[in-house]
């Protein structure tokens, strides 16, 4: 059973008291998450990242489509008892302190009174704020704010954990302790859905990503499958190349870029790599080591959205 | 939810205010009322002997507790009014509100248990001054009064009807600061309905206007009326003798507009994005 799926999930707002403007934030978004996985959802700002959580949650209404969160259908109150939500920007009610933040929020979600107090310091510990908390949280700063948020996000041990931007205002130690704690999460079988603008970060911890634009989904694969170039190869030479092969492969008119010992090739179609192959051991030169060419994560988000865009 | 919004209504500078006020009301009167030994009619105010009744039938002990009753809900309803005006509106701010709907809780529940929460933050508050001070009466003087005990429930029920406007005002301005000024409206109106035939009717003598402002009051919790009939319950002084008797019909009034209004906030608040 996928641990997310929805099928064409469309929301399209109503602005003005009298126009009633329809702006439509997401357009037919279908996807489908395994339990388990790590999968980030990407896109520019305004793409209806945070829109397609908040539906999930119920925070907004669907105007078409469906969902279903580990096969309870959405607006379900079982659904988000399996559910923990970091929201971006989140406040919490300035009078409590970090301790009773997490008993109230455990409270809200029915946990046993019994048990509130022991998970709140486990977790508070577990964030790196178990010396804060007995501490109001309006004398918190901006990261130990989203530490405190992931904690709460994780009072209720959720099945689906939905992070919109995690590690936003949190220190670059900060943010290795959260990409730790997720990964830990994953491996007890948590499945986390990211929302963040931090590629690199998504790019080290995600399994799958979905590119959002405009409110239609334009990618979805794994880091693997996005960033590698499937026609753009990087070839380590045993020696370096001698006058006679460069001539040979300029002659091929396929862009080469060339390094000491090795050369990185774009192909118009798979068949030319043994056509370079060939000049190469023709000439003497062997072959140490061929691999497809990668490109980062946040090169790829970028190359699309130009694309996308125009 | 609602033991939260407690606690928060509890922490509000302007309860607090009231909580201060009221302590000070009752210490006063711990140390100023008295019962002479030797005249069981009496009571004594800083040493001063006063009868209980003037021989022109004045009670003077009612007189006392209605003048207390009116000063307390007079500031129960400013205090309160401020101070649980921005409790929806807060709860819909961006960040808080979609904590709140993550969780597995219904919005009805939600809001509920923040407009209750309120108005037994209010209670709470009431329970102390009113309980209070007919201990004092009763301990310091002899005078356990039922009436002036009971009328709190009448005070904390128009508190009732009154979040009803609070709840649902917050909920559509989302403003704490509007909230407050629409409330405060609307004890105005309220009290001008209460006495329409004596001053709105007088403004346009047309038929159509006049039942527009009757139905204007039987739709609206009648929070004027509820009040002045919770004083009724303490007594009425020689002043008060055009005043009607004692009439749960305002309650009664007031208690289907409020059903309303809570309905409606509970409907409004489910079809909302946030």
């Amino acid at each position: 059973m996928e641990a997310l799926q929805t099928l064409d999930l469309t929301k399209h707002y109503r602005s003005g008291s009298f126009t009633k403007k329809n702006i439509p934030a997401l357009e037919k978004v279908s996807l489908s998450i395994e339990q388990g996985e790590i999968f980030g959802l990407l896109g520019p700002n305004g793409a209806g990242k945070t829109t397609f959580v908040k539906l999930i949650l119920s925070i907004v209404h669907p105007t078409s489509g469906s969902a279903t969160v580990l096969g309870y259908p959405l607006g379900q109150r079982k659904l988000k008892e399996y559910c923990g939500y970091l929201p971006e920007n989140h406040r919490y009610p300035a009078f409590l302190s970090a301790e009773n933040t997490l008993i109230f929020f455990g409270r809200l979600n029915g946990l046993p009174e019994s048990t509130l107090k022991e998970k709140a310091h486990a977790l508070l510990e577990t964030v790196g704020l178990k010396d804060w908390a007995k501490v109001k949280t309006k004398k918190f700063s901006k990261g130990m704010l989203q530490r405190l948020g992931l904690a709460q996000a994780l009072i209720n041990n959720p099945k689906i954990l939905f992070l919109d931007e995690p590690t936003d205002g949190v220190d670059p130690v900060g943010r290795k302790e959260i990409r730790d704690l997720l990964l830990s999460l994953k491996a007890q079988g948590t499945t986390i859905f990211l929302n963040s603008h931090l590629l690199s970060e998504v790019e080290m911890i995600c399994d799958r990503v979905a590119i959002l634009n405009k409110g239609n989904v334009v990618r979805t694969g794994t880091i693997s499958e996005l960033t590698t170039q499937k026609l753009a190869y990087h070839i380590h030479l045993s020696s370096p190349l001698t006058k006679e092969v460069r001539e040979r492969l300029d002659q091929t008119i396929l862009p080469i870029e060339y390094h000491e010992t090795s050369l990185v090739v774009t192909l118009h179609e798979k068949p030319q790599l043994n056509l370079i192959i060939d000049i190469l051991r023709s000439g003497g030169i062997g072959i140490e080591d061929m691999t497809q060419q990668k490109t980062s994560l946040e090169d790829y988000f970028i190359q699309i959205m130009k694309g996308e865009n125009g | 939810m609602f033991r939260y919004t407690v606690e928060e209504v509890l922490r509000r500078g302007t309860l607090l205010f009231y909580f201060i006020i009221a302590s000070i009301i009752i210490l006063i009167l711990a140390l100023g009322i008295g019962h002479p030994v030797n005249d069981p009619d009496a009571i004594t105010l800083f040493g001063s002997p006063i009868p209980r009744v003037s021989e022109q039938g004045f009670n003077m002990i009612e007189f006392l507790l209605i003048q207390l009753h009116s000063l307390s809900i007079f500031w129960i309803i400013i205090l309160g009014m401020f101070g649980v005006a921005g409790l929806v509106p807060s709860m819909l701010e961006k960040g808080m509100v979609d904590l709140f709907l993550s969780k597995p809780l219904n919005r009805a529940e939600l809001l509920m248990a923040r407009a209750f929460g309120a108005v037994t933050g209010i209670a709470l508050n009431l329970l102390y001054f009113f309980v209070g001070v007919w201990l004092v009466f009763g301990l310091k003087a002899g005078v356990w009064h039922w009436g002036f005990l009971s009328s709190m429930l009448y005070v904390i029920y128009a508190f009732i009807c009154f979040s009803s406007v609070i709840t649902i005002l917050g909920l559509i301005t989302r403003s704490a600061s509007i909230s407050i000024m629409l409330s405060f409206i609307y004890t105005i109106i309220s009290w001008g309905l209460e006495l329409r035939e004596h001053g709105l009717y007088r403004l346009w003598d047309n038929v159509v206007y006049q039942r527009f402002l009757d139905t204007l009051y039987y739709l609206t919790p009648q929070l004027n009326a509820m009040l002045d009939n919770s004083t009724r319950v303490i007594g009425k002084l020689p002043m008060m003798m055009n005043v009607p008797d004692f009439t749960f019909m305002p309650f009664l009034y007031s208690f289907f507009p409020t059903c309303f209004l809570f309905g409606l906030s509970i409907w409004y608040f489910s079809r909302q994005d946030f």
